[in-house]
This record gives C-alpha cells, structure tokens and sequence, in this order.
C-alpha cells in the first residue's frame, strides 16, 4: 500500500509533466494495437458471419427439418406442416422438395445434330411459391425477369450459376447453359420424362446454394419426379424473435414430430464448414493481433526503458533517500498501465460506439459475403486483458533493469 | 558508544594492476550530536569515506557500526530501510525528483515510511518554513534557483528526523550567499535540535562552525582539528 501510494505519486507526476504530444502518440499506439488486435480478427469471423447470417435468412432458417436417418423423405409432411402453423412464433416456414434433373438449352437453334448439346446437370428444388417467398424472400433475388406465380405452370427459376454470362468468373466449374435469359425455353428431362418450360428469371444471391439451384412449383415438381405422396425432402422454418428456436425445436420435439423427421436448429443444422472457416479466422486474427501486442510490447519497452534511463541519477537518488526498488517499479509499471488502459478505453469506444454500428449498416461487399464486424464483448475483454498484461511485463522490465542497478552508480551516473 | 563507529576502512576498485587504492584504512568516530567537517584536496577520498560511511557504497575492508547497527551486514532491502529511517542526505547536486513539487519532494521519506498524506503534508510545510521556502511549497525544482533547491534538500534530509545527516559539499554549487545560508541552516540545526552531521566542504570558512575538522590526503586522515 505504501509502496503503491509512492509508485502513484511518481508515475502520476511523470505522465502529468510529460510532453502531452507524446503521451497522446503512446496512447495512439495503443488504441491501434488494441483495434488491431479486435477489429482484425472481428472482420474476418465478421465475413463468415455475414455468410452465415445469409445462409440462414436465405437457405436454411432457423429451424430445418429433414428427414430421419434410414428416410428417404420427411414422413407425414402434411400433419408437420398443419403443426408448425399452431405457433405463435413461427412467422414462416416452406416446404421443399429437392432432386437432380438435366436441363438443355438452344436444342431449337441447334442445326449440327451431330454437335455439342448444350446441356447441364443441375440441381432443381419443388418450391410452394408464396410460403417459399415469404420463408427465404427468393422473389427478392430475381436479377432478371420475374419470380413464380401461384397456379401458373410451364415456368422455371434458374440460378445464375449456370448461366455462362455469370458464371464466367469462375471458371469452367459447373455446367453451364449459353444465352439464358427471361423468355427463353428449355427442356428439363428426369428420368425418361422430359418437359419443356419458359425459363421465367434469373435467381442470383451470395448464398452459393440459392444461385446454383433451379425452381419450379412443387406440384409441377411431384409430378416431374412421380413424388405422389407429398413428403417434402426439407421443410425450414422461421420463428421470432431470433433466439427462441431452440424453444420451439423443443416443443416440436414434444409434440412429437420427431418420429417423422429430424429436426435442428440452424447452430445444429448450419453446415460444418462454417463453423470451421470461423474458428480458422478467429486464430488467423488473434495471430496477427498477436504480432501487434509483440510491437506494442515493444514500443512500451523502449517508452520505458529510454523514460527510467533518462532519470537514472534519480533513481538512484530516491533509492539513496530510502525509496524501495518496488516504489519506482510501480510508477513505471503504473505509467505503461496508464497508456494501455487508456489506449484501449479508446479502442473499445471506437469498436462498440461507431465500428459495430457502422459495419451492420455498411457491410463490407464480398462476393460470398457482406462481412461485418463481429466483436464479443466477452471476447474482447479477453483480448484487453491479454494486452494490458503484456503491457505491465514490458513496462516492468526496463524498469527493473535499470532500478536494479547500483545505487551509487546510478547517483554518479557512472558505468 | 559513538553513534558512527568505523574501523580500518578501506575502498579499492578495479581489479589485478588497475587496482586504485582510494581509502587506505580510515579510523572515523562521530559522537551522538557532532558536527564533524572533512577536508581535503579533489582527489583525497573524501566523497569515497562519506558513501563508505552512509552505507552508499560497501567499503573493501574493515567495520562500521552506525548506531549500533552493524551495517555492512544488512542485505539490500535493510539497507534502504536503514538510511529511510536513520540517515538524511544532502548531495552536491541538489537531486530533487523534477516531476515532484517542493513540498512533494519533502514528503517522500515520510511516505515511504508509511505516514499519513495529510500529516506528511504538513510536515513537509513545516519544514520548508524552516529553510525559508514558505510559499514556494508546489514550485518544480526547475522554477526555483539553485540556493532554493539545496534548500528544499535540506527540508528532505530533515523532516525524517534522522539520526546523522550527510552532507557532501552542499554549497559546492551555490553562490555565497546561498552557500552560507545552508550552512546556517546545518549549523542551526546543530546548535538549536543537536543533530549529528558529517559534511564534507572545500571552504575552511564553512567549517568553523563544527566541532571537529579531519583533514584527509591521498586516502589517509592526516590531521584532526579539534575546534569546540
Ligand atoms: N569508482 C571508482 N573507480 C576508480 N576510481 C575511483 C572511483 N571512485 C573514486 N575513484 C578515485 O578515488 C579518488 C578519490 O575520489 P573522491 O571522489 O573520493 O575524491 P574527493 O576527495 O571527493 O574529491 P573532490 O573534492 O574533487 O570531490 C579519485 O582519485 C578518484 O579517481
Ligand atoms: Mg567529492
């Protein structure tokens, strides 16, 4: 405590008579090192988390229900859906009905019939297209022509993945179909049925699942794939506010419905990739906030020890008059705690008072994702305390290098 | 007993043949309220005895007893509790903390032996009216002159009440005028409390007013002038 009061009173005086201009830069340093140390980790798990946000308003939900192990489908489709429907809280939820077709193109035009067909294997989902609109807004990623009409047959959603225009970027990695556009007619063959529809918009979204995919009304799907018993392959389900899934999951599971399909909630659900990519991220960014708490380290070990060298000869004076070694440790290790708090008051104000706010209005644009900035405040404390004791070694070394030194030597300024 | 009490003290440095041989076996004794003055040419060992002397510095050779204690054989940690709570230091060079006020310099050792902000406040005030720097209690060292500032080491080396003071050549950097008033100040302290107080000075005039003068060359004490 004594020795404490005297460490207060000499790092205090110290930071009070220091030019102010470098205490600021000190403290500059520090807030970077500590943004540094959140934000870069917060904007790469802030991308995956951005790409999961959108996997879940646009594919899979909050809740999705498939079906049982050793199940070709969801059983007793009808009586889950008439179920879902009874909660308050489920705002939305749509059946699907998933399954692999071919899909030709310009066969009209074609004169060469020895030729190239311009085909594509592609993936085709049977959709009910009001309860679907309003589950994942498809309707909202038409980039060209219009979405499905209730009761309206013949007409086709394709993902822009398969369309050479927008698949160009990425190479030759999917089957491709040329001059797909609104209007055009292609022929889609399951099995040995084939059906010719009018290709009625382009479906396009940062959720790879959503733009490499195919639509058609559920009724026309059935019929396509001979699926008489109206067990869908997925239903996903919506509820509010966010966060009462897990509730709701276990309600549903009460009720029953478990016999008939599995149900998850998106955390159980979400493909594993994306909690992998996270964890890959988060230790990507502590590392290269690490190397920033090895530079601030360092520069408060050169603020310091350049500080106690300048002042040996009083030092030396205070440990002559009977000052503790410990009582000059402190006002160092107090000073560097002094830049560290203060640099991370800073950091953190910036993070929670604009940052965060910032990032969630203006996400930043990637092709897969909008990434925002993802900081928990649990996480970030973590980190702070991480930084602030690092911070108290590297400000106690050179102090304790140099208090330890000769008395008389240090009075002298000798050796 | 004599409050200082030092034997055969020698102090050697370096090593093999760059061995210089600064203090060739003192004999030293202060009594419990002396004023003893040491003098002699630069060069003669005379700030060497006082750190020998002040537990500043480990003499090569011989004893020391400073009130009793036996202070050569105190580890580091006893040894600056030791001069916190027995010994008062006046250095050449003034040697405040710049980033402390006067008053803040005084309270230091009082601090530092635990006392009460307040009363180590006061206290300090006190003793910065006794070397006439009253109003002067929050000036930096930098905005007071060179007599002001020895002056506030003077209020520092007192206000711990300490057994001897130490002095070594405390007006080596001041005008006359200054360099007299701090020695008015020591002598008064002397004459008025009775404290003890061993100063090294260049000026004979300086140490008329102690009780004894030792008189040292080339690391030997060579004469005692016996004065009251
Ligand atoms: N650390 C050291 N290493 C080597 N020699 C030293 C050391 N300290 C002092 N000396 C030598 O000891 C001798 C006495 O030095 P000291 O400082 O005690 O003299 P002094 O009597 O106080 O002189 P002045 O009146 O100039 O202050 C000097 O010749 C000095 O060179
Ligand atoms: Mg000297």
């Amino acid at each position: 405590m004594r020795i404490f009061r005297i460490g207060l009173l000499l790092g205090w005086r110290q930071v009070q008579r220091a030019n102010k201009w470098t205490t600021l830069l000190i403290i500059f340093v520090m807030m970077l090192t500590f943004l540094n140390l959140i934000a870069v980790s917060g904007v790469l798990v802030g991308l995956i988390t951005g790409a999961e946000r959108a996997v879940r308003a646009e594919s899979i939900g909050d809740i999705i229900i498939s079906e049982l192990d050793g199940e070709d489908r969801i059983l007793e489709t009808e009586r889950i859906l008439k179920e879902l429907q009874s909660y308050p809280e489920i705002v939305a939820y749509a059946p699907r009905f998933d399954g692999g077709a071919t899909l030709e193109a310009n066969y009209k035009e074609r004169r060469d019939l020895s030729g190239e067909r311009d085909i594509a294997s592609v993936a085709i989902t049977g959709i009910d297209v009001e309860l679907e609109d309003k589950m994942s807004g498809l309707s909202g990623n038409i980039i060209d022509g219009e979405y499905l009409k209730e009761d309206e047959e013949g007409y086709i959603l394709i993902g822009s993945y398969y369309t050479a225009e927008f698949a160009e970027q990425f190479g030759d990695i999917f089957d491709t179909l040329d001059n797909i556009k609104p209007g055009v007619t292609v022929r889609l063959t399951v099995g040995d049925i084939s059906k010719e529809l009018v290709v009625k918009g382009l479906v396009q979204s940062k959720v790879d699942e959503v733009s490499l995919n195919t639509y058609i009304p559920e009724r026309e799907f059935r019929r396509l794939f001979g699926r008489i018993d109206r067990n869908a392959d997925r239903i996903v389900v919506r509820v509010t506010p966010e966060g009462t899934e897990d509730k709701v999951k276990a309600s549903l599971v009460a009720s029953g419905l478990d016999k008939y399909a599995k149900i998850q909630t998106f955390e159980e659900g979400k493909p594993k990739f994306i909690t992998d990519i996270k964890n890959t991220m988060n230790l990507l960014g502590t590392f290269i906030g690490s190397i920033g708490i090895v530079v601030a380290s360092i520069t408060i070990f050169i603020i310091i020890f350049i500080n106690a060298l300048s002042r040996r000869p009083q030092i030396g004076i205070l440990k002559g008059i009977g000052i503790e070694r410990k009582a000059i440790e402190v006002a160092y290790v107090l000073q560097a705690a002094f830049y560290a708090l203060l640099g991370s008051a800073l950091g953190a104000l910036l993070t929670y008072g604009f940052l965060l706010g910032y990032f969630e209005r203006n996400p930043i644009k990637f092709p897969f994702s909008d990434g925002i900035l993802v900081a928990p405040p649990d996480e970030t404390f973590l980190r702070f305390l991480i930084l602030f004791a690092v911070t108290l070694v590297a400000g106690f070394l050179p102090a304790w290098l140099i208090v330890r030194q000769n008395t008389l030597n240090s009075i002298l300024g000798r050796k | 007993m004599s409050i200082i009490e030092a034997n055969n003290i020698h102090r050697k440095f370096g090593e093999g043949t760059l061995v210089t041989h600064v203090l060739k076996g003192i004999d030293f004794t202060a009594e419990q309220g002396e004023f003893v003055a040491i003098m002699g040419k630069s060069g003669a060992g005379k700030s060497t005895l006082m750190y020998q002397l002040s537990a500043l510095d480990e003499p090569t050779e011989g004893t020391l007893l400073i009130d009793g204690t036996d202070v050569l054989n105190l580890n580091e940690s006893e040894k600056t509790s030791f001069r916190l709570n027995t010994l008062g230091y006046i250095f050449q060079n003034y040697a405040l903390v710049p980033d402390l006020t006067a008053e803040e310099n005084v309270m230091l050792p009082l601090l530092m032996r635990g006392g009460a902000w307040n009363d180590a406040k006061e206290r300090a005030r006190h003793s910065l009216d006794n070397v006439d720097l009253d109003g002067k209690y929050s000036n930096l060292p930098a905005e007071l002159s060179g007599g002001e500032q020895q002056r506030v080491a003077v209020a520092r080396a007192l206000t711990g009440k300490p057994k001897i003071i130490f002095a070594d050549e405390p007006t080596a950097n001041l005008d006359s005028v200054s360099g007299r008033q701090v020695i008015d100040l020591l002598e008064h302290l002397h004459r008025d409390y009775g404290q003890t107080i061993v100063m090294v000075t260049h000026e004979r005039e300086y140490a008329m007013g102690c009780d004894r003068i030792i008189h040292m060359e080339d690391g030997i004490v060579t004469k005692v002038e016996q004065l009251k």
